[in-house]
């Protein structure tokens, strides 16, 4: 099951495009990341990882949204796959499960 | 919004990010990168979002956009990966020749590897002193009429006097001395330790500048200054001093000094002419003479190294010579006195000179390693090239499809070529673990501690990597053209082929087998003449004679008595004393006899009474010394046979009684003619020769250094009882002894070097020949196995066919054998006539070498004749 582990920033970014639906693609992507974790990745950081989700099956993507800003270039976007989907709710369902065998620490101590 | 051509992104970073970026990607970063410039531009100045921009070019820098994706796809890359992958098949195809092929060159390569290592070893003595070219030993060629010395050792005052007279040439000099004694006997009386050491020196205080030795514990400028301090080496502390620390502790030398322990040497490298163990200052010596150091300048017992100031020629400090030596030699012997310098450097390889500290090596033996270390991986490489050609018409079919697939020359050529070179760094590699493996018995062989670390210097990484390269080039080179020379149509047809490169193949097994041949002979050669030199016939009696060494002890009084208590033994034969190793080691001393204008000197030395007896000596005429005549011990003298023959007095019967001079009037008389024995090693011929007697007790403070004692074959009881008599006489020092013969053996340690090595890499160059041999001809019995099968159809009988199949190589080696002679002839004339007795050279050993080939040969091609005789023709002949 090696293909399907994630890496922590790897998680974040399919969430985060997850979350931006329609429009997720590298610009407002890694402004998503930069508003809800404080971190600013690199662009280059960003696409190694978009390619590494895609070689594991995890994103496909589709070119379109040609702006001026741009220079007339297109946009790639990204979308969560299936299999992408399926690898945030194994992932989210550990982190839960072990989350619920932590002592209550804060009640019990007071 | 913004007209966005307002904003252009730095040139520079835009074109390199085009040049790197693959084109499936550039649109999308490209598109990207320019939005966030575009942000940034609004946002703030100029500069910053241009230095973004770099940034975000920068970091897109990664693999995967990369225009080149990993070379795989490439096509040399791919038929790079074809090469080695045909080469790994055909190596496993072919699984017989592979292994002779790799294994011949790695052995071949091991030998010269390690006889690199032996010559490179050789070549480094005494090289590691910084000053090691400017450093020269001062000689004394002594020598009237060919009679006389060439000595490596000098009087006492040579040195300083020299550096006095000449102080504008000489910087520093230094002397080294050992009362000439082989052993010296040092104790630790608190741990109750004593040995009697052989490589104990005294040196002047300028050794440690002169020499770079290096100090563990001490001060380098002031170690050597105090009179009764000494010097040792690391493993001598640990052996004398063990668990504490030796500075500061007494050693006490002959039973008679107290010397101070200053400093600790690390044990010095074995690289340099001279071993020491123990290092005593100089002026320690005043005590042993009456405090000064001896002053005349007859005796020469001091090692004498100068150091020459830069620029100085030894020439020119030469040159100053003659008039040195009459100002300060005695007049007697001014005339045939001259002194010499040489380099520090030639001493280990090319100084063979009375009085050498230690027997040294030889340039001989370097050049005659080196000459085998070359055939070795000659014919190694020949091997590897034949095996090469040989193989090569089987994999026709290969070249035809390649070429017939758009395959050009070259590219053919480089296949072969990097297929070899591919082959010969997996031998290389093999070769080293080979050289890994064997070095420690190579070095117990040669008696040395050469470590594998000389491999991992640059020079030598680049040696071997340049050996592989120029072995792989030249051993592909031709099997290279000759298959990319094939026609491919004719290939593919299944034509038949020309063997191409036989005669090639032909003339360089010729040469193999010449070169083995020639080492046969080289080496049947070398141990002949070691077995001349060790023939045990010297003269005199040297079994089970027993040597002990006494110089400089209180044995001098005791001797009369020690000798009678021994005798008492019914094991103990006779007893003697002697100045030097009998066999061994002569002195000089001057000489008149009658007749002569003035002294001269001879080689003799001095003894005790009964020493023909205890050696075995026959007298020819007159008598031996007796102990009942008083004169004996000065006006009487014993000379040999050659003496009686040099000095024209007729048969030895005349020459009893002639006269020469004691004290200057003519008062002594000849009395006795010994038979020629040898006196040195047989390296020397027999030279006139003096036998002195010397009854004086003080001659054991320098000239008379052994008891030698004749015991019968029951070693352990005489030895016990010779041990019983020394306690009972000198309780205090430690019984020592050797055997006369081991010693005797001892000088023909580089004889013996030389024919081991050469044993055993002629075997092996033979070996690695055969293995050539052995795949040339499984080559040529598969060539034919058609042949053969017809052959077979029609009736052919065994022996006919083993015939049929030997013939070609054994005429071969009888081509071999006739090249081989003259050359071998000429290269054992030459090394034999360094030796005044020398073997001739016979007949036999070259009949024995070629007939030793021969047969090996004939084994080998036999083994296949005979296989291909059980074929059964109707497998060879069924397909087609």
């Amino acid at each position: 099951m090696k293909h399907t582990q994630l890496g922590e920033f790897e998680e974040l970014v399919l969430l985060i495009i997850g979350s931006l639906g329609d429009n997720a693609y590298s610009i407002s992507i890694k402004e998503e990341l930069k508003n809800h974790t404080q971190r600013n990745p690199s662009i280059g950081a960003l696409h190694s990882s978009f390619n590494r989700l895609q070689e594991k099956g995890f994103l496909e993507s589709y070119e379109g949204g040609a702006t001026n800003k741009r220079g007339g270039r297109s946009k790639r976007f990204y979308k969560i796959t299936a299999h992408g989907r399926k690898a945030l709710d194994q992932s989210f369902e550990l982190r839960a499960s072990l989350y619920h065998t932590l002592p209550q620490l804060g009640l019990n101590n007071e | 919004m913004n007209n966005p051509e307002e904003y252009t992104p730095p040139k520079w970073a835009d074109k390199f990010l085009e040049w790197y970026c693959h084109e499936d990607h550039l649109d999308i970063l490209k598109g990207d990168v320019y939005e966030l410039y575009e942000d940034r531009r609004e946002n703030g100045s100029k500069l910053r979002a241009d230095l973004y921009f770099w940034g975000d070019v920068i970091t897109l820098c990664r693999p995967f956009a990369f225009k080149k994706q990993p070379i795989e796809n490439t096509n040399t890359m791919a038929m790079l990966r074809n090469y080695f992958k045909i080469t790994y098949r055909n190596l496993f195809r072919q699984k017989v020749y592979s292994f002779l092929n790799i294994s011949g060159l790695a052995i071949g390569l091991a030998c010269s590897i390690l006889i690199f290592l032996y010559v490179s070893d050789e070549l480094s003595y005494d090289r590691f002193h910084e000053k090691s070219e400017r450093i020269y030993r001062v000689l004394e060629r002594f020598e009237s009429e060919g009679n006389g010395e060439h000595s490596a050792s000098l009087p006492f005052p040579t040195g300083p006097t020299l550096q006095q007279e000449f102080p504008d040439q000489i910087a520093q000099s230094v002397r080294l001395f050992n009362f000439q004694s082989p052993t010296l006997a040092l104790a630790n009386k608190v741990a109750d330790k004593a040995f009697n050491e052989s490589r104990v020196f005294f040196a002047d205080s300028t050794f440690l500048n002169v020499f770079d030795f290096e100090l563990l514990v001490g001060n380098k400028e002031t170690a050597l200054d105090d009179p009764n301090t000494i010097l040792i080496t690391a493993s001598m502390a640990k052996k004398y001093f063990p668990e504490e620390d030796p500075v500061g502790k007494n050693l006490e030398l002959q039973g008679r000094q107290n010397l101070e322990v200053v400093g600790v040497f690390r044990d010095p490298p074995k690289n340099a002419h001279f071993q020491f163990d123990f290092i005593v200052s100089f002026s320690s010596l005043k005590q042993w003479y009456n405090g000064g150091y001896p002053g005349g300048w007859y005796w020469n017992p001091c090692w004498t190294y100068v150091v020459l100031n830069e620029n100085v020629n030894p020439e020119q400090v030469e040159a100053n010579f003659p008039d040195f030596v009459l100002k300060y030699f005695p007049d007697f012997v001014a005339e045939d006195i001259e002194l010499e310098l040489q380099p520090l450097t030639d001493i280990h390889l090319h100084s063979k000179l009375d009085y050498e500290i230690a027997a040294n090596s030889n340039i001989q033996s370097v050049y005659i390693f080196g000459a085998i270390a070359f055939f070795v991986l000659f014919i190694a490489g020949i091997n590897f090239i034949n095996l090469s050609t040989a193989r090569a018409s089987k994999r026709a079919k290969e070249v035809g499809v390649r070429k017939s697939l758009g395959s050009s020359k070259s590219q053919l050529v480089s296949q072969y070529i990097l297929e070899s070179i591919f082959l010969t760094s997996l031998s290389m590699v093999i070769a080293l673990i080979i050289v890994g493996l064997a070095l420690p018995y190579f070095n117990a062989l040669t008696d040395k501690s050469i470590g594998l670390a000389f491999l991992f210097q640059p020079v030598a990484i680049s040696g071997l990597l340049g050996i592989t390269l120029l072995v792989g080039l030249l051993s592909g080179f031709y099997p290279a053209f000759v298959l990319s020379n094939f026609n491919a149509t004719l290939v593919l047809k299944n034509a038949h082929l020309k063997t191409s490169g036989l005669t090639f193949r032909k003339i360089l097994v010729t040469l193999q087998f010449a070169v083995s041949v020639s080492l046969i002979i080289g080496t049947i050669v070398a141990i002949n003449q070691l077995q001349l030199l060790q023939n045990k016939d010297l003269g005199f009696d040297q079994e089970n004679i027993l040597m002990i060494p006494v110089i400089r002890s209180p044995m001098g009084e005791h001797y009369e008595t020690f000798k009678s208590a021994a005798l008492q033994s019914p094991h103990i034969k006779s007893i003697t004393a002697v100045e030097e190793i009998v066999g061994a080691k002569h002195q000089v001393n001057n000489y008149r006899f009658e007749g002569m204008e003035k002294s001269k000197p001879f080689a003799h030395f001095n003894l005790r009474h009964d020493f023909t007896k205890t050696f075995d000596i026959p007298m020819v005429a007159g008598r031996d010394y007796d102990r009942n005549v008083q004169t004996d011990d000065s006006l009487a003298l014993v000379v040999n046979e050659t003496m009686v023959k040099s000095m024209g007095w007729g048969t030895p019967q005349e020459a009893v009684g002639k006269r020469f001079y004691y004290r200057n009037e003519l008062r002594g008389r000849v009395i006795g003619v010994v038979k020629d024995y040898n006196v040195v090693s047989k390296h020397h011929p027999i030279s006139p020769f003096v036998l002195a007697l010397n009854a004086r007790p003080g001659a054991f403070n320098l000239f008379i250094k052994y008891v030698a004692v004749k015991v019968d074959n029951n070693l352990e009881t005489s030895i016990a009882d010779l041990n019983t008599a020394w306690t009972a006489v000198l309780p205090s020092m430690p019984f020592d002894y050797f055997f006369l013969d081991d010693r005797l053996n001892d000088s023909y340690q580089s004889e013996k070097q030389l024919s081991s090595v050469t044993v055993i890499f002629s075997g092996l160059t033979i070996l690695v020949a055969c293995l050539g041999l052995f795949g040339l001809a499984t080559f040529s019995v598969e060539q034919r196995t058609k042949e053969i099968g017809v052959r077979k159809v029609l009736g052919i009988s065994t022996p006919q066919l083993l015939v049929l199949l030997s013939k070609e190589f054994l005429g071969l080696i009888a081509i071999a054998f006739v090249i081989a002679i003259p050359l071998s002839y000429l290269l054992a004339q030459n090394w034999l006539n360094g030796f005044s007795y020398r073997v001739d050279i016979e007949v036999w050993p070259y009949l024995v070498a070629g007939l030793m080939t021969f047969v090996v040969a004939f084994l080998t091609v036999a083994y296949h004749s005979l296989r291909a005789s059980t074929i059964n023709p109707v497998e060879t002949l069924k397909c087609e």
